[in-house]
């Protein structure tokens, strides 16, 4: 055991000193998520704030003058009065306008004898800011008609209302929002986990080679199995490490950045507890040295970075696949998925946070994900010890 | 004192012909015998891809042999690679250094596995450092050093556990004169502490300089095992380096 200590030891020493590790597993991680939180706000804000400054040139014909008025009083909306239907498409192509809202030429005598009519929108689906700013107003002018007949007709209200809705909501907020974003996490997480994997098992082994130091390492007194599994449990700690960086960022984000909603703020504070962060790390133990051993079987053979990168790269999709399914409405954990790697970890970590996770589920996926970091460990011992391979 | 017996190694190499893949079995070494005796130096000679390498690194526990085994110091390989390894310093071009780590943490490090008790690895590691001059770099990084400075600490790290069988593999390849001299010292020095010592190479100069016993590889099998002295006695050649190529050619 302690000659496994020195090797550990030795190998985070030597990776530690090295500043890609420490940028790419200590630094990017910690700042990663705060930043993306801070950046998707300010830049929604900014948007937001975008878009409500800016003007809209709306076409306008036969428009009553109740309208138009209605139109006029946004001093943001620019509006060019048509005395007939033009080429609407070309005029918006070519920007003149953004908009048309053209009325029938007898919309008075219609709006008299209280028959309904139609008003034809011309506009271009992709411009979300200026569509929503038209159907506003269309919506407005809508509900004052409306309003006006009712008066006219001497109609009460509640008989225009059959019923109201009320919904009671009976999961917590804690289990909606959980099943929400509860998916999104386990990509943050397994992503920086594979990247602090990769890059250490490369280092760990083709790195050597390429020092030429393997030689050094394989003429020590102690097994080749020690110096694998030194290896791996470096390797799977540089990348449990940014996975649980990730998850303070997080959590220390939520509490220093302003204008998160105090509802979403209230409901992540309360997911991750003691408890459910306890479970989720547990999780992501087996699931890193998983990760770390079937690296570095991947790269046992490779001579080169480049070569290393290369063979191990493809397993990516066996990450992104599983993560994205877990994503997906109607994909739940059941007993057939919770000895799914990464697919069970990704629903199993949304079922933690919804607080909803049956504890022999969660057993159970521990168990199959220690078993296979076992399987990957001893696959990797095997490469390792392909004298081929290693001494290539 | 190395035994070695009848020691074989293949490996499978494999030709890819279109779209079929053929395995065949090469012996990289084959049926090789030899005795290295503790206060002598054997050379092991050999061309390119004879089985040099091969060789030394069965001896010293890296690889295992297919067949056949090696005794040293008492240690059956084949029993114990791992116990065979504390009882061996071995020094090859391709035993590089951990460049991030100092002379200091290095020794530490080789010192801990060989379990070298603490007090007695500090007074070795004084002793190695000052009579190799390591003290003055002992706190740089070795990626830092020049070839020089890590062939210094390459040879602390060979001897801080006092090994009783040392093997060099072509340890002076790639090096300028000043610093292969120090590893030439190093095996006369082993030499005289009656260690064993085994030494690959091909360079002649350095062979005439040290060897007392030698065999020569080629094609994987001995073709020449006896003493240098009697190597000499038997050449028909002018010199040593003629008289190597004769042999290898006619063999």
């Amino acid at each position: 055991m302690n000659d496994l200590f020195i090797i550990i030891k030795k190998e985070l020493t030597e990776l530690l000193r090295d500043k890609k590790t420490i940028i790419n597993s200590i630094v990017l991680p910690t700042v990663l998520v705060p930043i993306l939180i801070f950046g998707a706000m300010k830049v929604t804000e900014m948007i937001q704030k975008s878009n409500e400054e800016k003007s809209v040139k709306i076409g306008l014909v036969n428009a009553p003058k109740n309208f138009y008025n209605l139109v006029a009083a946004d001093t943001l909306n620019k509006i060019t009065v048509y005395e007939e239907v033009r080429d609407f498409k070309q005029l918006i192509d070519d920007e003149t306008i953004q908009t048309a809202i053209v009325f029938p030429s007898d919309w008075d005598a219609q709006m008299n004898n209280l028959s309904t009519s139609e008003v034809q929108i011309f506009r271009n689906g992709s411009k979300d800011n200026v569509n929503g700013r038209a159907t506003k107003l269309i919506e407005i002018y809508n509900a004052q008609l409306k309003a006006a007949r009712i008066t006219t007709l001497e109609i009460p209200t509640e008989k225009l209302t059959p019923f109201t809705e009320n919904y009671v909501e009976v999961g917590e907020q804690k289990e909606v929002i959980g099943k929400r974003i509860g998916g999104f996490i386990p990509y943050l997480f397994i992503l920086t986990m594979w990247g602090g994997c990769l890059l250490a098992a490369v280092d760990l082994v083709t790195g050597e080679k390429e020092r030429k130091t393997i030689e050094t390492t394989l003429s020590l007194p102690i097994s080749k199995f020690k110096v694998l599994l030194g290896k791996t449990i470096v390797a799977s700690l540089l990348g449990f490490i940014p996975a649980l960086l990730n998850l303070v960022g997080l959590i220390v984000g939520l509490k220093l950045i302003d204008g998160i909603p105090a509802v979403f703020n209230d409901a992540i504070g309360e997911m991750l507890n003691f408890q459910s962060i306890t479970m989720i790390l547990l999780l992501l133990i087996p699931f890193s040295l998983f990760l770390s051993g079937l690296i570095i079987a991947l790269v046992a053979g490779a001579t080169s970075f480049k070569e290393a990168q290369s063979k191990a790269s493809p397993i990516i999709m066996l990450i992104i696949i599983p993560l994205v399914l877990a994503l997906m409405p109607g994909i739940e954990l059941t007993w057939s998925t919770v000895l799914i790697p990464v697919l069970n970890i990704g629903l199993g970590v949304k079922e933690i946070m919804a607080g909803t996770i049956d504890m022999t589920q969660y057993a159970v996926i521990l168990l199959s994900l220690l078993a296979f970091a076992v399987g990957a460990v001893y696959f990797s011992y095997k490469k390792f010890s392909d004298e081929n391979a290693i001494l290539k | 004192m190395i035994h070695i017996e009848n020691l074989t190694k293949s490996f499978t190499a494999t030709t890819k012909k279109g779209l079929k893949t053929e395995k065949t079995i090469v012996n990289a070494v084959n049926q090789v015998s030899f005795d290295c005796k503790p206060g002598r130096i054997f050379s092991l000679l050999g061309p390119n891809g004879a089985g040099k390498t091969t060789t030394l690194r069965m001896i010293a526990g890296i690889i295992k042999p297919t067949s056949g085994t090696a005794i040293v110091d008492g240690v059956d390989i084949l029993k114990d690679s791992d116990e065979v390894k504390k009882h061996i310093g071995f020094l090859t071009g391709s035993t590089g250094l951990y460049e991030r780590l100092n002379p200091d943490e290095t020794i530490d490090f080789f010192g801990k596995l060989y379990k070298i008790p603490e007090a007695q690895l500090q007074e070795r590691k004084e002793y190695l450092f000052e009579k190799l001059g390591i003290n003055d770099f002992r706190k740089k990084r070795m990626g830092q050093m020049s070839t020089g400075m890590k062939q210094k600490v390459s040879i602390a790290r060979t001897l801080i556990h006092d090994p009783e069988v040392l093997i060099f593999d072509e340890p002076t390849s790639g090096l300028d004169v000043i610093t292969a001299e120090s590893i030439i010292e190093l095996i006369r020095e082993s030499k005289e502490n009656n260690k064993t010592v085994i030494f690959s190479s091909h360079i002649m100069s350095e062979v005439d300089l040290l060897c007392d016993d030698l065999a020569i590889i080629n094609n994987g099998s001995i073709i020449y095992n006896d003493t240098f002295e009697n190597f000499k006695g038997e050449m028909k050649a002018k010199n040593l380096t003629q008289e190597f190529i004769n042999r290898v050619k006619e063999a």
